[in-house]
């Protein structure tokens, strides 16, 4: 999945990170996500694993990198 | 009352020396300590050889040092440049070139970018607010603030330029606003004054400094002695987040583009939210769908709305107060010109026409573009003095009731999320690259409340470029919402009657694509 993620955020971004995206990475306050990526990647996830994730689970401390997002989705 | 935006601070830091000024998160700053952290930024600008009017360069995302930022420079008798950290780099070296901009003023959490512009053939010397890149001089916060606080006032006149907002130029170049201390303050006192701002409120800043949106709490707020509270990055893109945020931070005025209000509404993240602190609920950048706007009023009926409109050029110059949720079919009023203000509708025919103002919120020309600052005002002779009108490039329509309405652009501007882009722009762009023949961009109207971008190519026949190299390209030189949403091969590109680019066409054949 982490790859998977990488991957995806990568191709939202058109490429334009000015290094490879790591699992540490912050998306949302360096901005590499911007709103519209963010509700992109959020029903990507929910594509890729057939699931819903509550709007009220969207938050900082779920979504900033992609390792608090794998750390969540082991949660759920 | 102030004749400059450092007056400003100056009367709040003597009225209210310890009212919060900004907040970020858990960082708070009073207006003393602000008062004394800019003194001291601005004596490290002027110490740095700086002198009146020149440009420093304001690359930061959302954090309290943007206050300090902007007041210093100020302080020290110069012109802040905002510069959106998200742009690509060739558009950064651009904008640096173009405004000679020598000193930027930073964050240790752009470093990874400032390593790339310091390689950019720029005017670039040093770099403020981090410390560890070795081929150019760089001061932390640190040492700025430990220095001294001797600095000796820089004398001020109100005509001098204070700040510099870009924007899409049409030409594929940005074009510079360009506001005085008297612009940027004259709208700071009748927003002070239209929407009655006291010391006591909290003004919630949602849009980045690029974004004139961001005037209220920069500008406005420290004259009214009020706090701003500095949205992070992070909260304005999740709902929920930003939701608890407005209720623990006790928001009393919120200003932003509506997206940011409807995307709290359909992540459903205001259930058992209270925003009861909320008396005034601003919005503005682009029209605000009325099912969504009723829902929020719905919600919270005690606060009050208001329809704000007024392109950079001229920071605000109408507003229109929304009293009932509106129904789906009627169109909410830009209202009418706020004082120190007038307005005429050129070309008019059956009250329908292009939007001009002549206000003292009216910026004083477009950066280094004579041509095109000729080009966008109207000269009244039959004044006396004659009076410059701004073409505001806005098709309006007088109401009987005196209010104006908004019915679209004359031109190929378009606001997607707030963000003004020239499509002409992205044409420009995609027209310089070298596998690209022709280019026709339009702009898609996706749902009610969102628009896409659509470029449709012409390419050789044996070419491969494909869309995504395409949206690759246009992001290097291109902020990013300028990036085309869809990008179409054609064999031929439609022509009208004349031989022009039938762009209708275009759009009417991808409507649904």
């Amino acid at each position: 999945m982490e790859a998977v993620l990488l991957n995806y955020i990568t191709q939202l971004t058109h490429e334009q990170l000015d290094t490879p995206l790591t699992v540490d990475d912050d998306l949302l306050g360096s901005g590499i996500l911007d709103s519209i990526g963010m509700m992109k990647l959020v029903s990507f996830i929910e594509t890729e694993l057939s699931m819903v994730i509550p709007p009220e689970d969207i938050l900082i401390e779920n979504f900033m990198t992609v390792k608090h997002i794998i750390t969540y989705l082991k949660t759920t | 009352m102030p004749n400059t935006l450092v007056q400003s601070l100056h009367n709040a830091t003597k009225n209210t020396p310890e009212n919060s000024a900004f907040t970020f998160g858990k960082e708070t700053l009073t207006y003393t300590q602000l008062a004394t952290k800019t003194d001291q930024l601005a004596a490290h600008l002027v110490a740095s050889g700086l002198r009146k009017g020149d440009r420093v360069g304001v690359y930061m995302f959302r954090c309290l040092e943007t206050a300090i930022a902007i007041y210093g420079v100020l302080k020290a008798g110069c012109t802040y440049v905002p510069l959106d950290p998200s742009l690509p780099m060739q558009r950064i070296a651009y904008l640096l070139n173009n405004c000679g901009i020598h000193h930027l003023v930073s964050h240790p959490n752009l470093r990874k970018k400032l390593l790339k512009i310091v390689e950019l053939k720029t005017p670039l010397t040093s770099i403020i607010g981090l410390s560890d890149i070795d081929s150019i001089a760089t001061f932390s916060w640190d040492i700025i603030y430990s220095k001294d606080n001797n600095f000796k006032p820089i004398s001020i006149l109100e005509n001098d330029v204070a700040y510099i907002m870009f924007t899409s130029g049409s030409t594929g170049h940005p074009k510079g606003i360009v506001h005085t201390h008297a612009s940027g303050l004259s709208y700071a006192k009748l927003a002070v004054k239209t929407f009655n701002i006291t010391p006591k409120d909290r003004i919630a800043n949602h849009a980045p400094l690029h974004f004139d949106i961001s005037t209220l709490g920069y500008l406005a707020a420290p004259l009214a002695c009020a706090t701003t509270v500095i949205i992070s990055d992070a909260h304005t893109k999740l709902p929920a987040s930003l939701a608890t945020l407005i209720n623990d931070e006790k928001i009393s005025i919120w200003y932003s583009v509506p997206l940011a209000l409807i995307q709290l509404l359909q992540s459903n993240a205001l259930k058992n939210k209270n925003l009861n602190s909320l008396r005034l609920v601003l919005f503005g950048g682009e029209i605000f769908t009325n099912k969504y706007l009723a829902q929020f009023m719905t919600l919270y009926p005690k606060a009050k709305y208001y329809n704000v409109y007024g392109p950079a050029e001229v920071n605000q110059c109408t507003c229109y107060e929304i009293k009932c949720p509106p129904t789906l079919d009627e169109i909410i009023p830009i209202g009418t010109v706020w004082d120190e203000t007038q307005y005429k509708i050129l070309d008019k025919k059956d009250n329908i026409g292009e939007l001009a103002i002549h206000s003292s919120t009216m910026m004083r020309e477009y950066w280094k573009n004579l041509t095109l600052t000729k080009a966008s005002f109207y000269l009244d002779t039959t004044s006396n003095p004659p009076k410059k009108f701004y073409k505001t490039g806005d098709v309006v329509k007088l109401n009987e009731d005196g209010n104006l309405l908004f019915l679209g652009r004359n031109d190929r501007q378009l606001k997607i999320r707030g963000y003004r882009i020239e499509l002409d722009e992205i044409e420009a762009t995609l027209l310089t690259h070298k596998d690209i023949l022709e280019a026709a961009v339009v702009s898609l109207s996706i749902s009610d409340s969102t628009q896409e971008i659509l470029a449709a190519i012409l390419t050789p026949h044996d070419n491969s470029l494909t869309a995504k190299e395409i949206q690759k390209y246009c992001g290097l030189s291109m902020p990013k919402y300028a990036i085309p949403n869809k990008v179409v091969f054609m064999d031929d590109l439609p022509r009208t009657g004349s031989g022009k680019i039938n762009r209708k066409a275009i759009a009417q054949t991808y409507k649904t694509y």
